[in-house]
């Protein structure tokens, strides 16, 4: 042979050597069938909890939608506009907990909204658009539980106003009632002609994490209420009697998804006390224009309790594994029969000998990976439709689905850099036993590792190894309005999906290059 | 040649490997070090409410051997895996015509040395437990719990830690004796011991969580370290540690029948 020979031809004779050794191919196919039969066996063994609530939003996701409204209908287009005078959050840590010190850091998790909202009617899930202040978070527009507009950084007091005009929602933010800001406009579809409007309180639970049990994390969950005072709502146009500044003519309700009959109108019905995780609020106060509204609970969507592919995936542990070894083995092997020497001898290119092995490997992985992935969840799907995990609380999905799909390509993602990552450290090593068990130690001891630690040491332990890379397998989305605590208890290690797999690429890419450095340095 | 002479030979070979004493070495390190590890973590949380801090604080002292373990697998497997590696085991087997004699030396040899390995964590871990446990919350809020080693039911988390460590390397050697690679006893022995405990994280159904948590080698053999709230575990610590028996005892017989009836 004259000259080098060509990265192409390398390549084919690498992906032969892989190809040609029986237990490795064994290995390899056995790699999708243990993640499509540990996936089977998760779903198979799964059961959906009870939902204390099954209220769906008008895009048929899980929803809260609980809070203190005063409102009058509004036929047509029309605008109303408030002055928010106060607005005060109370929160209650206890001692044990933590006290005062510990309410401080619990209050940045609560999205107190005080505000104007505009529904249709007052069925818990109907469409709605709300400007409202955030403590921390300033102005917002939010809609339909899911969308969210950030505002100008203002707090109470300051004057709000809602217009509607069709199906458009303009919101407006001013400082003296005069000069006023536009915040965003949402267009609401499928609004009716009479909708209910007037100023809203929730107040959402706080969440913080308090270690207790020896290697369980606790979520503990505060209920908070808010406070706030509203001064002069005026309606235009005028409907009815005083709805210039006065109780005429307003109505008091609270909307409660969590009552028992939730299409009532009116006042939730008296349902028993301890089927109502907090009675209701204190009724609306007026005194002369001004109004004071205690509110609790939230609107906001609601992630589902369970990430069934995520946990449908899970078996990519167990594939993962059989993966690894073929990896080291597909190095190792060369070194232990000084087959390595004639390797190099016919492509004296070392580290492209070793770029062409990551390459054939990583390749290989990554195909292994996409159709485990895909025929898992095509496998488990219909179980778990079967098991009871049906809409709204876990809606239904499909392998074309984009999350789904970045779920499926990031599965195979992190096998291919794993199995790269693993090929390096066998050439670092050159010995399959050291390689192998390093590599499915920092695979799987994380996992165990991290709830036997301290929560910030096991967190950040899972956070920077390889098993970081499964975060690319969430599919329930986050939303910023509806913050979630991220603990590895709940599978969530980065609130971001290709964080994790950016680490595990690190990985690969790291050893590569030291493997790649060593290999030339070193004798075969 | 005798038993006795197969079983010198065989403790010749696994003292002059360089890898065998920075195996035993680490797997102690590991075991002592995690445990010390989870007992000072667990001792220095506040335990506002004792109620909440109920805990089996010899199986917290012994967490270590969860992780110790994995470096058993390795030794395990390299005792036997390396001599296929290598070559070796066709020298071996010529000196020992008995094949069967041969495979009870090293399994002889293996249990002698990660048994003294595994008392020596085990020794460490608790006194590590000794040192960090009494006095702070942690320990106040589960009065009545010793741990001493010489008495009952620590004594017996303490020697079955030993007993488990035994039987896991003996599943993981008869593994190796099955599959003739390194490599691939280790990825199937890590898979075996560690992939089960992931799976239960996300099932759901509470029978599927008992049989699991019953049949899988790891949770069932670690019964063996409960010493408070036994009637809350879903078998026994000893019928948990015979599970692991079994799985040992299956992996082994295959083992010998891979040796006796195929080409070595």
């Amino acid at each position: 042979m004259s000259g080098r020979p060509g990265f192409g031809r390398l390549l084919l004779s690498e992906l032969t050597k892989l190809y040609s050794v029986r237990r490795w191919s064994i290995a390899l196919l056995a790699a999708p069938v243990l993640t499509v039969l540990a996936g089977l066996l998760v779903a198979a063994s799964s059961a959906p909890g009870s939902p204390d609530t099954t209220v769906a939003g008008p895009d048929g996701g899980w929803v809260r939608d609980r809070f203190h409204f005063v409102h009058r209908p509004l036929t047509g287009d029309g605008s109303l506009t408030v002055r928010v005078a106060s607005s005060a959050l109370e929160l209650t840590v206890p001692e044990a907990d933590g006290g005062a010190a510990r309410a401080r850091e619990v209050e940045r998790t609560v999205w107190a909204k005080t505000g104007l909202m505009l529904k249709d009617g007052l069925r818990p899930g109907a469409r709605y658009a709300a400007v409202m202040l955030v403590p921390g978070h300033g102005v917002r527009l939010q809609s339909n539980f899911t969308g969210d507009i950030a505002g100008p950084a203002a707090g109470a007091p300051a004057w709000l106003r809602l217009t509607r005009t069709g199906s458009a929602i303009a919101a407006f933010q001013s400082t003296d009632g005069t000069a006023w800001t536009r915040v965003g406009t949402v267009t609401i579809a499928d609004l009716p002609p009479t909708v209910e409007v007037g100023p809203f309180v929730a107040s959402p639970t706080g969440t913080a994490v308090v270690q207790r049990q020896f290697g369980s994390l606790r979520e503990s969950r505060y209920p908070t209420s808010t406070r706030a005072v509203f001064e002069r709502p005026a309606l235009e146009p005028v409907a009815g009697p005083g709805s210039g500044g006065s109780p005429d003519g307003w109505r008091d309700d609270e909307v409660n998804d969590e009552a028992t009959a939730p299409d009532a109108p009116g006042p939730p019905p008296n349902a028993p006390a301890d089927k109502r995780p907090q009675s209701g609020p204190p009724p609306a106060a007026w005194t002369g224009d001004r109004l004071t509204l205690i509110g609790f609970g939230d609107i906001a969507p609601r992630p589902a309790p369970q990430d069934l592919v995520k946990n449908s995936l899970t078996g990519t542990y167990a594939g993962l594994l059989a993966i690894v070894a073929v990896a080291v083995l597909f190095v190792t092997s060369e070194y232990r029969r000084g087959m390595i020497r004639t390797t190099f001898a016919a492509s004296p290119g070392r580290g492209r000998v070793l770029i062409a092995k990551a390459a054939v490997i990583g390749a290989t992985a990554f195909v292994l990976g996409l159709v485990a992935g895909a025929v898992t969840l095509l496998l488990t799907r219909p179980i778990l439709l079967r098991h009871g995990y049906a809409a709204p609380v876990y809606p239904d999905w499909t392998l074309t689905d984009p999350v789904v799909l970045r779920a499926v390509a990031g599965t195979a993602a992190v096998l291919a850099a794993t199995a790269v990552f693993a090929l390096a450290l066998g050439a670092v090593l050159r010995r399959a036993a050291g390689a192998v068990a390093t590599v499915l130690m920092l695979i799987v001891l994380p996992q165990l590792l991290a709830g036997a630690l301290p929560s910030t040491a096991g967190q950040w332990l899972i956070r920077l190894t390889p098993p970081a890379g499964f975060s690319v397998q969430q599919t329930v989305p986050r939303y910023e309005q509806a913050p979630q605590l991220c603990m590895p208890e709940n599978g969530c290690v980065y609130d971001q999906p290709w964080a994790g797999f950016a680490v595990i690429a690190v990985y690969a890419l790291a050893s590569t290059a030291a493997a790649v450095w060593l290999v030339r340095r070193r004798d075969a | 040649m005798s038993t006795v002479h197969a079983i010198h030979a065989e403790w010749t070979k696994l003292r002059t490997v360089a890898s065998t004493p920075w195996l035993l070495l680490a797997a102690v390190a590991v075991t002592v070090g995690i445990s010390a590890a989870a007992t000072a973590a667990a001792g220095s949380r506040a335990c506002p409410d004792p109620a909440a801090c109920l805990d089996d604080l010899a199986r917290l002292g012994l967490t270590g051997a969860q992780y110790g373990q994995a470096l058993v697998v390795v030794l395990a497997v390299l005792v036997i895996g390396e001599e296929y590696g290598t070559r070796s085991i066709g020298v071996s087997l010529a000196a020992v015509p008995g094949r069967w004699r041969l495979y009870l030396a090293k399994a002889v040899v293996l249990t002698g040395v990660v048994a003294a390995a595994g008392s020596l964590g085990v020794i460490g871990s608790l006194l590590a437990a000794r040192h960090f446990l009494p006095g702070t919350a942690l320990g106040a809020a589960n009065p009545g719990q010793s741990l001493s080693p010489t008495a009952e039911p620590v004594l017996r988390a303490a020697y079955g830690t030993v007993l488990y460590l035994a039987l896991v390397a003996l599943l993981s050697y008869g593994v190796a004796a099955v599959l003739r690679d390194t490599a691939g006893a280790i990825a199937t022995m890590l898979v075996l011991l560690y992939v089960a405990p992931i799976l239960t994280s996300v099932v759901t159904d509470p029978r599927w969580l008992r049989r699991i948590d019953r049949i899988a080698p790891m949770s069932a053999g670690l019964k063996i370290q409960a010493t408070t709230a036994l009637d809350s575990l879903t078998s026994s610590p000893w019928q948990g540690l015979g599970v692991l028996g079994l799985w040992a005892a299956g992996a082994l017989l295959a083992g010998l029948l891979a040796l006796q009836f195929r080409d070595a």
